[in-house]
C-alpha cells in the first residue's frame, strides 16, 4: 500500500482537477512525511502523549464514497452569514445571507479555491505556518487532506453572523483543512464543527488550521471537536496576527479517546492583540494533549490565554504552554493560565506552563491550578437547598463559564454552550 | 384528611374570601402534614399567609396572635466538636417563629460553630444533644434538606464560586424551595425589586459569586439571597464584620424589612453596635460553648459596658 499512495495522491488530485502546483505539493509532503520519523517518547512534546496506537505505515487519502455520519446541523442554518459542510471528502455551501454576498465574503472547498482563488492559497496554504517540515503530521496532512475551507473576508468586511464549517466524518480516516484570512480592518466569528458517530467513526483523524488575520481586522475562531468516543485525534492550528489585529481562538474538546492539539500564535506586528482560550471535558478513558505557543515576534503586542480542563473517570490531560518573546519584541504583554478540575480521584492532569522571554522590557505572568471541587463550595450551594449533584453540575458549568464568556459571538457561544452542557449532562448526541 | 383551613386561629369568612391564595396555602400545607403534627400546624400557617403582600396590613394582628411564643427552632443540650476538640459544651437555645434572637459572645466562645452545625457543615461533629425547627430533628437532615425546610445561614464567610452568576445561582436555588418553577421573567423582577431594597447596582445579577467582591458586597449578597428565599429561619453569623457604618445600616435595614412572624432571626455578633439597627427581642451570651445568660437587650447594653469579663473565667478564652 505505502508504495502505491503517491499515485493514489496524484489520482485522486487529479481527478478532482487539483491544479498542478497543489499536486506537487502534495507530492512533496508526502516525501516528507516519509522520511520524518514519527514521534517517540523521547521527545519534550510527546512525553506525555502516546501515540504508539497511530498506524503511521497506513496512512492513506480518504476515497470518495464512503457513508458519512448523520448528524444534525448545530445551529439554525440562518444563524450563520455561511454555513459549509464536509461530509466524507464532499463539501456543499449550504446557505449563505444577503449579508455575507453582498460583503464579497468567499468561503468554498480548499480544493475548489486551489483553483478560483489560486494565488492566494498557493501563498497561504502550508508555506508560512503549517509547513511539511513542521512536522509528521502536518506533513500527512498537506499529502492527504480533502475537500478542505477556504474562507476570505475581504478588506473593510464586516460580518455579523458567523461562518459556520461542519466536517461529519465518513467511516474512513479524515484529514479536514482549513485557511482563513481576513483583510485589512475586516471582522469575522469562524465555527468549525468536526463530528462523527459511532456508525461512521474516521477512527483517525488528522487536521489542520492555518489563520492569517490582516491588518487592523479581528478575527473569532472557534473549534468543536466532538468525534465519537472511539476516534483519535490531532489538530495543528497555527495563527499569524498582524498589526493592530485582534484574534481570540477557543478549542472545544469533548470527544475522541485521543486528542491532541498543538495550537500557535504569532503576533508579527505591533498592536497585535491574540486571545487563546480552551475547554476540554473529558470523562471514561478520554486523553488530551494540548501544547500552546504565544509567540511574540513584535513589539508591543499582547496575548492572553486561559486552557480550562475538566476531567471525570480515569481522564487524563495535558497542558503544556510556552509564552516566546523574541529579543526585539519590547513591550511585549502575555498572560497564561491553565485550570484543572478533577471531579474525583481517577483522573490526572499535567500542566507545565512555560515562559521563554528574550526581551527586557515585558510583561509575562502564568499560572497554573489544578483542584478537586471544594467541599465549601458544595456546603454553600448546599445551604441554598441545591442538592449535591445540582451543586456540583453547577460547579462544573461554572468552571467552563469564563471561557464560553470569552467567545464574543453570542450564537457560537450558545452552540457551544449547549454541545458542552449536553455532554455534562449525559445527553451528548455522539 | 385535610382539615379546613378556617380551623386556623383567626381565620374569619371575611378574611378567608380576601385571602384566597393563603386559604390554598394552608390546605396543602395540611395535607402535608397531617394531623399527627398538628402542634406545628399554628406556626406554619400564618407563614405561608405573609407572603401575599397585599394582605399584610388586614393579616398582621392574625399573624402576630398566631405565631407568638411558637418555638421554630429549639437547640437542646448540644455537644459539637471539631476535629476531637469539643467547641460547644450543651448549647440549650429556643427561637420562637418570628423573633430576633442575638447570640453575643467572644471570640472563640463556639458562636460559628453553633451557626454551621445548625446549618448542617461537614466538619463539625454533633456529639450529643437536638436540634429541632418546625417540629423536625434537623440532625437527620443533610444540608440543602435543611435549607428547603426554611433554615439559612447568612455566612461569615460567603464561598466564592466562579463561573456561577449571583442570578442563575439564586433562581436555582428558589426553585429549590418552590413547588413550581418560577419563570424567568417573574424571577428577575423579583430580583430586582430586592436589589434596589438593598441598594445594589443591577450589574450585580450577573456577576460571578462573591468572586471579587468586597467584603460589604459579599455581606449583602447574603442579605439579597436572604431576601429572595424567604426562609423562615436565618441565622446571621457576624453579618457585620468587614461592614462599614453605612453598609451596616443598609443590611440592618433590609433584615428588619424581612422581619415578621415569618421570619425568626438569629443575629450572632461580638459587638453590641449591629444591635443598634437590628434590636433584638432576646439576647443570649455564649461563653465557652455554654449559654451563660438570656435576657432582654438591656444584656447587650451591659456587655457593650462591662466586656464579657464579668463572666469571670471566660475571659481566659478570649484570645483568639
Amino acid at each position: 500500500m505505502t508504495s502505491t499512495t503517491p499515485d493514489l495522491i496524484a489520482d485522486l488530485s487529479a481527478s478532482r482537477g487539483e491544479p498542478g502546483w497543489l499536486r506537487e505539493r502534495r507530492a512533496a509532503a508526502w516525501h516528507v512525511y516519509e522520511t520524518t520519523p514519527a514521534p517517540t517518547w523521547s521527545d519534550e512534546e510527546w512525553r506525555r502523549t502516546d501515540t504508539s496506537w497511530v498506524d503511521w505505515a497506513g496512512a492513506a487519502p480518504a476515497t470518495n464514497g464512503a457513508e458519512p455520519a448523520k448528524l444534525a446541523l448545530p445551529m439554525e442554518v440562518s444563524s450563520a452569514s455561511v454555513l459549509l459542510r464536509q461530509r466524507g471528502s464532499m463539501v456543499e455551501v449550504l446557505y449563505t445571507s444577503p449579508e455575507a454576498h453582498d460583503a464579497g465574503v468567499t468561503v468554498v472547498s480548499l480544493a475548489a479555491a486551489a483553483n478560483t482563488d489560486g494565488a492566494t492559497v498557493a501563498d497561504c496554504l502550508g508555506t508560512e505556518l503549517a509547513p511539511p517540515s513542521a512536522g509528521k503530521l502536518q506533513a500527512m496532512n498537506a499529502a492527504l487532506w480533502s475537500g478542505g475551507a477556504f474562507v476570505r473576508v475581504p478588506d473593510g468586511a464586516e460580518l455579523t453572523a458567523p461562518i459556520v464549517i461542519v466536517i461529519d466524518a465518513a467511516d474512513q480516516p479524515v484529514f479536514p483543512r482549513t485557511l482563513v484570512s481576513t483583510g485589512a480592518g475586516s471582522s469575522a466569528d469562524v465555527l468549525e464543527w468536526w463530528r462523527s458517530n459511532q456508525a461512521a467513526t474516521p477512527g483517525f483523524a488528522n487536521g489542520c488550521v492555518e489563520l492569517f488575520v490582516g491588518a487592523g481586522s479581528k478575527l473569532s475562531y472557534t473549534h468543536v471537536q466532538a468525534w465519537d468516543s472511539h476516534a483519535g485525534s490531532f489538530l495543528s492550528q497555527y495563527a499569524s496576527v498582524a498589526r493592530d489585529a485582534e484574534l481570540a481562538t477557543t478549542n472545544v474538546t469533548l470527544g475522541g479517546r485521543f486528542h491532541k492539539g498543538a495550537i500557535a500564535a504569532t503576533l508579527t506586528g505591533p498592536g497585535a492583540n491574540v486571545r487563546l482560550n480552551g475547554v476540554a471535558y473529558l470523562d471514561g478513558e478520554q486523553f488530551a494533549d494540548h501544547h500552546t505557543l504565544q509567540d511574540h515576534r513584535t513589539t508591543d503586542a499582547a496575548s492572553d490565554l486561559l486552557y480550562v480542563n475538566v476531567l471525570d473517570g480515569t481522564a487524563r490531560s495535558v497542558y503544556a504552554g510556552t509564552i516566546m518573546v523574541q529579543p526585539h519584541a519590547q513591550r511585549s504583554n502575555a498572560y497564561q493560565q491553565n485550570r484543572n478540575l478533577m471531579l474525583q480521584r481517577g483522573p490526572r492532569a499535567d500542566s507545565i506552563p512555560r515562559l521563554e522571554i528574550m526581551a527586557d522590557d515585558v510583561r509575562c505572568t502564568h499560572g497554573s491550578t489544578t483542584s478537586t471541587i471544594d467541599p465549601m463550595h458544595l456546603y454553600y450551594l448546599g445551604s441554598r437547598g441545591l442538592g449535591l449533584e445540582q451543586a456540583r453540575s453547577l460547579i462544573v458549568d461554572g468552571t467552563f463559564e469564563p471561557v464560553l464568556d470569552r467567545i464574543p459571538d453570542a450564537t457560537v457561544r450558545s452552540a457551544v454552550r449547549t454541545a458542552v452542557r449536553a455532554k455534562l449532562h449525559g445527553t451528548a448526541a455522539a | 384528611m385535610p382539615r379546613a383551613p378556617s380551623a386556623c386561629p383567626g381565620f374569619s369568612r371575611k378574611n378567608r374570601r380576601k385571602l384566597g391564595r393563603a386559604y390554598a396555602r394552608c390546605y396543602v400545607w395540611e395535607e402535608q402534614l397531617g394531623p399527627a403534627r398538628s402542634p406545628t400546624r399554628t406556626i406554619l400557617q400564618p407563614a405561608r399567609i405573609v407572603f401575599l403582600g397585599d394582605h399584610r396590613r388586614e393579616t398582621h394582628s392574625l399573624r402576630m396572635t398566631a405565631t407568638n411564643g411558637q418555638t421554630t427552632l429549639s437547640i437542646r443540650d448540644l455537644h459539637v466538636s471539631v476535629e476531637d476538640t469539643q467547641i460547644l459544651r450543651g448549647v440549650t437555645l429556643d427561637v420562637p417563629a418570628g423573633e430576633v434572637h442575638a447570640l453575643m459572645g467572644p471570640n472563640g466562645s463556639g458562636k460559628s460553630t453553633l451557626a454551621n452545625t445548625l446549618m448542617g457543615h461537614p466538619a463539625y461533629e454533633v456529639t450529643a444533644g437536638q436540634v429541632h425547627f418546625k417540629g423536625q430533628d434537623v440532625l437527620e437532615l443533610e444540608t440543602d434538606e435543611r435549607a428547603r425546610l426554611g433554615l439559612f445561614l447568612a455566612f461569615q464567610y460567603p464561598a466564592e464560586i466562579p463561573g456561577v452568576r449571583v442570578a442563575s445561582f439564586l433562581r436555582l436555588a428558589l426553585n429549590a424551595r418552590r413547588e413550581a418553577e418560577i419563570s424567568v421573567m417573574e424571577f428577575r423582577r423579583l430580583l430586582m425589586e430586592k436589589m434596589q431594597m438593598l441598594r445594589m447596582d443591577p450589574k450585580f445579577a450577573s456577576r460571578y459569586l462573591n468572586e471579587g467582591f468586597s467584603g460589604g458586597e459579599k455581606k449583602r449578597n447574603e442579605i439579597l439571597q436572604l431576601a429572595v428565599l424567604e426562609p423562615e429561619l436565618a441565622i446571621l453569623d457576624e453579618t457585620d464584620s468587614g461592614l462599614d457604618i453605612d453598609a451596616l445600616r443598609i443590611v440592618a435595614d433590609g433584615v428588619n424589612r424581612l422581619r415578621g412572624s415569618d421570619l425568626g432571626v438569629l443575629v450572632i455578633t461580638h459587638y453590641q453596635r449591629l444591635l443598634n439597627y437590628i434590636e433584638p427581642d432576646r439576647v443570649h451570651v455564649l461563653i465557652d460553648g455554654r449559654v451563660v445568660e438570656s435576657g432582654g437587650k438591656e444584656v447587650a447594653e451591659r456587655l457593650e459596658a462591662e466586656g464579657y469579663e464579668r463572666y469571670g473565667a471566660a475571659a481566659a478564652s478570649e484570645d483568639a
